[in-house]
């Protein structure tokens, strides 16, 4: 069986494998590095770690499958040819359809969600609830379970990060315990240990804000216009 | 003439065996097809994550890379035990497709680790459309891993038992195909559903 001549190209050879392992392993860093350093960024980073992903890909099927290498398997290429083109289709047709049925499609308040992530401060004259312009940072720090400071003076549009320097994650909800009340479009805000999380002050008012796992912790901030 | 029929059952065997390549490699694709659609949908519903933490908020890296450098490292592994496998060196195919098993079952331990901590937190399959689409794909290809455990323990038990014959080294053709495909399917997982979270 060793000896039959179809065997050596089909099935590969030890360098064959080692060339493969190591060409895969430059495609697994690149894409680790310019994710973690940041040297690009959106969609130029998108589609570099997608495209560095199929190249990975192609180098596998080729020095671990060994498609398309000996005389024989061609059945296979043509297989694998089509099942690619139905994910294409399936993928990209998906993606494309669904984010456009989510823009164009969606109930009221999931508009207005989208006019407030781009800043859109109003639609065919109605307020969105989107600022025009962001006002000063105001910053509530917790530490050792403690909220300093307990209360905050803003006005609207400003913005207030939360800073959570305890080794627990803090899940802040809004309105008095045991309430979980919506501010802004916004529900609970889980700001994880040593994080710390931004949320625009687009709703005036007088709110507090708690702890869901530890009522205890509670601040409250007013908003005016 | 004993010649002949060498060679005659010979080709036999190989034509058995390229039926058998084809017929798994069909349901290779027909399973990729399953796994695109649940990138599909983990695409589409990702950000859904009403109001709750997202990707970027739970995700580790360096975990996700080690579970991938693993992966990958058995998928070396184990073609290198399939090169012996094909010239007849039992004890050879037991150590290296033993080294592919130990590392599938590290690369299990970690992700249910990460599976744990996602649920102990309280993210489950339920809590939004976001969690649903990840433990689904990264569960459907978790149980895949389970499987190829599973099948690769029960076929070197034999292998022990019963020594290195065609049979046997079909199968673990057939094995070997699997598992390469499970690494490739992971790469994108890698891409799609880690890296991504951090762009």
């Amino acid at each position: 069986m060793s000896n039959h001549p179809h065997n050596k190209g089909e099935h590969g050879t030890t360098s064959s494998y080692v060339v493969g392992f190591i060409l895969s392993l430059v495609f697994t860093a690149i894409p680790y590095y310019l994710v973690v350093e940041k040297i690009i960024t959106g969609n130029t980073l998108l589609g570099v770690i997608l495209g560095v992903a199929v190249l990975q890909m192609a180098i596998q099927v080729f020095f671990f499958l060994h498609l398309g290498r000996g005389p024989k398997p061609l059945y296979n290429i043509v297989f694998f040819a089509g099942t690619a083109g139905l994910i294409l289709v399936v993928v990209i047709g998906s993606i494309f359809i669904m984010n456009n049925l989510q823009y164009n499609m969606a109930p009221a308040e999931v508009t207005k969600k989208l006019a407030q992530d781009e800043s859109i401060y109003q639609v065919n004259g109605a307020l969105t609830g989107a600022c025009k312009e962001i006002g000063v940072n105001h910053k509530v720090t917790i530490t050792n379970g403690k909220v300093n400071p307990l209360h905050t003076d803003a006005r609207y549009c400003d913005t207030l990060t939360f800073i959570n320097e305890d080794s627990i994650v803090r899940e802040i909800a809004f309105g008095p315990h045991p309430r979980h009340d919506i501010y802004g479009g916004q529900s609970e805000q889980t700001v994880r240990k040593n994080y710390s999380k931004i949320i625009t002050l687009n709703q005036t008012g007088t709110i507090q804000f708690h702890d869901h796992d530890d009522p205890t912790v509670t601040g409250e901030f007013t908003v005016t216009k | 003439m004993a010649h002949m029929v060498v060679a005659k059952h010979e080709d036999h065997e190989e034509a058995a065996n390229d039926r058998a390549m084809f017929g798994f490699w069909v349901y290779l694709m027909t399973d990729l097809l399953m796994f695109a659609v649940l990138f599909a949908v983990y695409a589409v519903l990702h950000g859904n994550t009403l109001g709750g933490p997202t990707g970027r908020d739970l995700f580790s890296l360096p975990l996700a890379l080690s579970e991938t450098l693993i992966l990958l490292t058995s998928s070396f592994t184990c073609g290198i035990g399939m090169i012996a496998a094909r010239a007849g060196h039992k004890k050879q195919v037991l150590m290296w497709f033993g080294i592919t098993f130990i590392l599938g079952l590290s690369f299990l331990g970690l992700e249910l680790k990460e599976f744990a901590e996602f649920i102990h937190e309280g993210h489950t399959l339920s809590s939004n459309a976001f969690f649903s689409s990840f433990f689904s794909l990264v569960g459907t290809h978790g149980l895949h891993i389970i499987s190829g455990l599973l099948w690769m323990g029960i076929t070197l038990f034999y292998v022990a038992k019963r020594g290195l014959n065609k049979h046997m080294v079909r199968k673990l053709g057939l094995l070997s195909l699997f598992w390469h495909f499970l690494d490739i399917v992971w790469i994108f997982i890698f891409t799609v559903v880690y890296l991504r979270a951090f762009v």
